[in-house]
Formats: C-alpha cells, sequence, structure tokens
C-alpha cells in the first residue's frame, strides 16, 4: 500500500503560545477510510488544515505522496486540489449565491475552460443526488443538501483525499447515514477518506483506521475494534464506548460471549452470539438475495419482482440508486449498512433485494461471499441482468 | 421561519422569464412614474404593476399588500404634510387648532396627491422587479453592462451572507427574548446593543473563515456567474413596448389635466 499523506514530528502553537498539536508522526495509507476522534481540544481540526496547507506547522512537516508540503503560491494550489476540504459548517463552505456557482468555484479558479467548468458541476451534482438544484441558492437548502453541495463541489476538483470534519453533525439521523454511505460509495471509487468525529458508533463501524488524540497528540491507532477495545484508553478520552463494544463486553462479562475481539457490527455481534447456541438459532432455508445493477435495470421487472414477491426487503444503495428509486415510487427499507441489513434478513429466512450502481454491485457480491467463506452460511444470491433477460446464480 | 422576497423571487410564475426585460419593464415604469407631471399615468402604472404581479407572477395577494402597507403609510403621512403645508390657491379645508387656521390649498392638494400616485407607482414597480427576479440574474444582468467584476462579486457575497447573518441576528433575538432582554425599554436598548456588537463580531469571524474556505479551493480571482438564460422572447418583448409607450401615451395626454 502506498502511503499518501504522512506527518512527522508535526507542532503547531496559535499566536499566544496555546500548543495544538505536538510531535504528531502519523502515515495514512491511500484508499483508506480514515477517523480522527478524540475529545474537543484535542487538535484534531487543527490537524486537518494542515493536510492541506491552510495552517503552516511550527515545527514537523506534511508529506504529500511523500514529498514536504512547500507553502509557495503553486505548491500550494496543487496541493489543495488533491486534498479536498468539507468544513463542519456548511455555511461558511456555501459562499456563493447559487448551488451551480458553488459547484463551480473551484473548476473555474482551476482555470478550466467554461465547457469543462460546466461538465464537471455537473458530474457532481449529479453524484451527489442533486442534478437540478443548479439555480437555488444555499439558503433554500435543507442541511444535509447543503452538505451534498459543499461536498460536490470539492467532488468537482477531482481530489485524491477527501478531509471532511465533522460531516454528519447538525444532520438528522437519515441525512448523516445518507452522507456516510456515500462517502464509502466515493471510497470504493478509490478516494482517501478522513474524517473527524465525536460519533463514536459512526467511527467504529465506518472506518478502516482509527486515530484517537488527546491534547495535541496522537494516543492510538488501529482498527476500531483495537482502539475501541483500550476501555480505559477510550474512558480517558472522554469518550464513550461503540454500542457494539459496550454490550460486547458486558456478555463477556456474564459469561455469554466469548472470544478475542469485540465484533465489528451488528451482524458479527449476532453470529457471536449464535455460535455460543445462545438463543434459538434459525431452521429452515436461508433467505435469498436480489441484486440489481440500476444503471442497466429495466424498473418494469424490478417493480415485477417487488410484486410477485411482496415480503422481499428492498434496500438502496449508492446516491444513483436512491434517485431511481424515489422516481419510480419504490418504498426503501434500508438505505444504509444495506448488505449487513441484507444479510441479517438473509439468515432469519427471508428474501431482499439491494438495487445499486456500478463498482458496488461487485463490492455487494464480494462481501456476500466473503461472509459466505467466514461463517459457513450458504446464502444464495441472484444478480439480475434485465438487458440480457437472463438471471445469473451465484453462489 | 420567516418568509422573504427572495423566497417569491425564486418561486414566482415569471421566475423563467427573461431577467433583462422584467427590469426595463419594471425600471420604464419607475421613470415614467417619477417624471409625470400628474398623478394618472403613475396611478395607471400602480394598477397595471399590481396586476401584473398578482395575475402574471401569482404572488399571493395578503403578501403583496401587507408589502405595500410600509411605504404606503410613509407615503399618505408625508402627502399630509405637503397639503397642509404647501401652496396657493383656493382653500379647500381648514380647521382651527390652538387658534391657528390649517388649510389644504389647491395646489397643496395636487402636489400631495401626485406625491402619493409616484410613491405608489414607484413602489408598485419595484416590487414587482423585487418579487420576480432572483438578486442572482440581477447580478448577471449588472455584468452584462459592465459593472466592475470586483463589485458584482463583493455583492453577491454580500447577498449570500446577508441570510446568513440574518438566522444569527434571529437566534441572538430570540435568545434574549427568552431570558427577558426584551422587558422595558432600557433592557431593550441594551439587547440590541449586544445583538449588533456580537454580529459585528461574528461577521468578522465569518469573513475569516470565508478567506479559508475560498483559500482552500485555490481561489484565484474567479467567481463564475452561471450563464444568462434564455432570450426574451419576443411577444414578451413586444407585449412590454406596447405597455411602456401606452403609459407614457397616457402620461403626456393627461399632462394638462388638474384633479381639482
Amino acid at each position: 500500500m502506498t502511503i499518501i499523506l504522512e506527518t512527522r514530528d508535526l507542532s503547531y502553537s496559535y499566536g499566544d503560545g496555546t500548543k495544538a498539536l505536538e510531535g504528531v508522526s502519523i502515515s495514512l495509507e491511500e484508499g483508506k477510510k480514515v477517523a480522527l476522534v478524540g475529545p474537543n481540544g484535542a487538535g484534531k481540526s487543527t490537524l486537518m488544515l494542515m493536510f492541506n496547507g491552510i495552517l503552516r506547522p511550527s515545527r514537523g512537516d506534511v508529506l504529500f505522496r511523500g514529498q514536504p508540503l512547500r507553502y509557495d503560491a503553486a505548491s500550494l494550489r496543487s496541493i489543495r486540489r488533491a486534498v479536498g476540504m468539507v468544513f463542519q459548517n456548511s455555511d461558511d463552505q456555501l459562499f456563493a449565491p447559487t448551488v451551480y456557482q458553488d459547484v463551480a468555484f473551484g473548476p473555474s479558479n482551476l482555470g478550466y475552460p467554461a465547457e469543462k467548468v460546466k461538465r464537471y458541476v455537473g458530474f457532481a451534482l449529479q453524484y451527489v443526488g442533486l442534478s437540478g438544484y443548479e439555480r437555488r441558492p444555499p439558503h433554500h437548502l435543507s442541511g444535509g443538501e447543503k452538505k451534498r453541495v459543499a461536498i460536490a463541489g470539492i467532488l468537482a476538483m477531482e481530489p485524491e483525499v477527501m478531509i471532511l470534519d465533522e460531516p454528519t453533525s447538525n444532520l438528522d439521523p437519515a441525512s448523516s447515514e445518507e452522507i456516510m454511505e456515500m462517502l464509502d460509495e466515493l471510497n470504493l471509487g478509490g478516494k482517501t477518506l478522513i474524517i473527524s468525529t465525536h460519533d463514536v458508533d459512526l467511527a467504529y463501524r465506518w472506518a478502516d483506521e482509527v486515530i484517537l488524540m488527546k491534547e495535541g497528540g496522537v494516543v492510538r491507532r488501529g482498527t476500531g475494534q483495537e482502539v475501541f477495545g483500550d476501555v480505559e484508553l477510550i474512558r480517558d478520552a472522554r469518550l464513550k464506548l461503540p454500542i457494539v463494544v459496550d454490550l460486547y463486553c458486558e456478555l463477556v462479562g456474564r459469561g455469554i460471549a466469548g472470544g478475542s475481539k469485540p465484533p465489528k457490527n451488528v451482524l458479527e455481534l449476532c453470529d457471536l452470539l449464535q455460535s455460543r447456541g445462545e438463543g434459538r438459532a434459525f431452521v429452515g432455508a436461508f433467505g435469498k438475495i436480489y441484486i440489481c445493477n440500476v444503471d442497466e435495470a429495466d424498473w418494469k421487472h424490478i417493480r415485477g419482482l417487488i410484486e410477485k414477491n411482496p415480503a422481499v426487503f428492498k434496500g438502496a444503495m449508492g446516491t444513483s440508486a436512491k434517485v431511481m428509486a424515489e422516481k419510480c415510487g419504490i418504498s426503501i427499507d434500508f438505505t444504509y449498512g444495506v448488505i449487513d441489513k441484507c444479510i441479517l434478513k438473509a439468515l432469519i429466512g427471508k428474501n431482499s433485494l439491494i438495487m445499486t450502481s456500478g463498482g458496488m454491485v461487485d463490492h455487494a457480491l464480494q462481501r456476500i461471499k466473503d461472509y459466505g467463506q467466514e461463517s459457513g452460511a450458504r446464502i444464495e444470491v441472484i444478480r439480475h441482468s434485465f438487458f440480457c433477460d437472463n438471471t445469473e446464480i451465484l453462489k | 421561519m420567516h418568509s422573504l422576497l427572495d423566497d417569491y423571487a425564486h418561486g414566482n410564475a415569471l421566475r423563467e422569464t427573461n431577467a433583462r426585460l422584467k427590469l426595463i419593464f419594471g425600471l420604464g415604469a419607475i421613470l415614467l412614474c417619477v417624471s409625470s407631471p400628474t398623478p394618472i399615468a403613475p396611478l395607471f402604472v400602480a394598477i397595471t404593476m399590481s396586476l401584473a404581479t398578482l395575475m402574471l407572477a401569482k404572488i399571493p395577494g395578503r403578501v403583496y399588500f401587507r408589502l405595500l402597507l410600509v411605504p404606503l403609510s410613509f407615503a399618505l403621512l408625508s402627502a399630509a404634510v405637503v397639503a397642509f403645508m404647501h401652496g396657493s390657491g383656493q382653500t379647500l379645508f381648514s380647521v382651527q387648532l390652538f387658534g391657528f387656521d390649517l388649510g389644504i390649498r389647491e395646489e397643496g392638494a395636487n402636489l400631495a396627491s401626485l406625491l402619493i400616485a409616484r410613491t405608489f407607482g414607484g413602489m408598485c414597480s419595484l416590487f414587482f422587479i423585487a418579487l420576480t427576479t432572483p438578486m442572482i440574474e440581477i447580478f448577471a444582468t449588472l455584468q452584462s453592462l459592465r459593472i466592475p467584476q470586483s463589485v458584482i462579486e463583493l455583492s453577491m457575497m454580500i447577498y449570500r451572507y446577508i441570510f446568513v447573518f440574518l438566522d444569527q441576528a434571529a437566534m441572538i433575538h430570540s435568545a434574549q427574548v427568552m431570558r427577558l432582554g426584551d422587558a422595558g425599554t432600557k433592557n431593550s436598548l441594551t439587547s440590541f446593543a449586544m445583538l449588533s456588537s456580537v454580529l459585528f463580531l461574528r461577521s468578522w469571524e465569518q469573513g475569516e473563515r470565508l478567506i479559508v474556505a475560498m483559500d482552500s479551493r485555490c481561489y484565484d480571482g474567479k467567481l463564475d456567474l452561471m450563464e444568462q438564460t434564455d432570450g426574451a422572447k419576443p411577444r414578451a418583448i413586444l407585449a412590454v413596448a406596447i405597455y411602456l409607450a401606452a403609459a407614457t401615451a397616457i402620461a403626456v395626454l393627461t399632462r394638462g389635466v388638474q384633479l381639482l
């Protein structure tokens, strides 16, 4: 794996001498999802502002692809293009009077010709599911929509790394799940993502790597299970345990569950309990999971499938699937954590349908296959390709 | 929350009509109102503009009349002053007040009615523009009139942040009212002073964050406007031309007419 961003002995003090960061040395791999967690004032935002050269370290270096950041105008331009930053408060970021102008801001300042700017804006808005919002002013948007526009504004500059400061703060649960799912989609497309958050459940299940910061330094780095498995450490950092970990610890205490590390999510927790023989195991055939690619699907067929099988649970993964489902009047049961939810349903004998697009089809197939190999549960996955009007059956 | 003129500008039935045409229509009518020597042409403008706003742009009547009430009350007050203070000619009406003779004379009455009609016509035209044309299209028009780019960019950002600060001011105000900051004149004044100073500091901070936001997106002196909308339809151009010609004709033909 290539290291994309790296800091070496990074320190930063504010004008009055307050130390915000002290000797931070971390390296981030390309294509990972990284979550910075820590109490207020731990230095998360300061660190983020260093990644794209907004703040200049008092000591130490920031390296992008192995090259130390330089702070002349040309270098700053190139780093800010490669490392995009989405602010916590969307109103800070959306300064143009219309959505179009705001998204076009980055590309036109990069000097793209008008036609290219227009194309990029169109693409970015479509990606975040806001095509048709071009002429709206930001103050006519909801919080979730503003966040999407802010993300589109960064996407239009084609960054390699996207940094999001508290992407889900001030959003309702559904909007924040949709934003996080969009980030997953971007990550599957190859972008490296760094978020800061106070939401421990979110950091735990979403991030490949969790960086725990406290008082301007990095206390612990590792997978969510490694970092949040350390109960003392989490308490010292004024955080709390993710609910799954908390539940797991109590179950271990009662001797109901065992194992070397906490489960990553609800699915793993359920499996863990079942493997210990607790609860009545489901006897009977597993449910099937249908997967269809909305880019090539005929909606009449999907509706037909749903009508034939009214008990099917419907999940939509990714913005375009959600937009399409809404357009076609299909009510969705799962809008986030879709694959896990569908596996959970399959395990209790219910059928489900995953609507998704592009690279996420293969991702879903892979995820279900991996789960089958790990757990030994043989869940039938049926991939619909309506165009060719045949149905591949994969085991 | 609050519904603003801006909301109607974005959601009225004339939203898609060419902005330049709407501006010519509105500004032309205003010019006519202020240059007409008699109240007839301004009254004609007021009535037709109101009809256009209500029937063509489909602005709810209640909203529109409440909007008009504000300038109208000003106009009536100043017209009353003018009517009593001005002029010569036959006395039309007089009262005895503390031994003074207060009266309205012919010239004063004519001037007052002209004043009301002009204000009324001008306001109706201005509201027509404000309620049908979003600011952003006015910016685009300004740009095509070769107003310096920096002026337009500044106005655009000011326009954008008016709404951010409006929300903040409303929130600060609620926070003050919640703790009885509006009890009594003295408290209200102190609260208002606090609100203003906090808002000033916040706008300063917002400015600094704005610079960071622009810098992190490679600001290089460009804030593009959206491309122009479609040109005006020939029928619409013709209608506006006929309307302005008719209004001018009325102004010219009635120039000698005295109401009283």
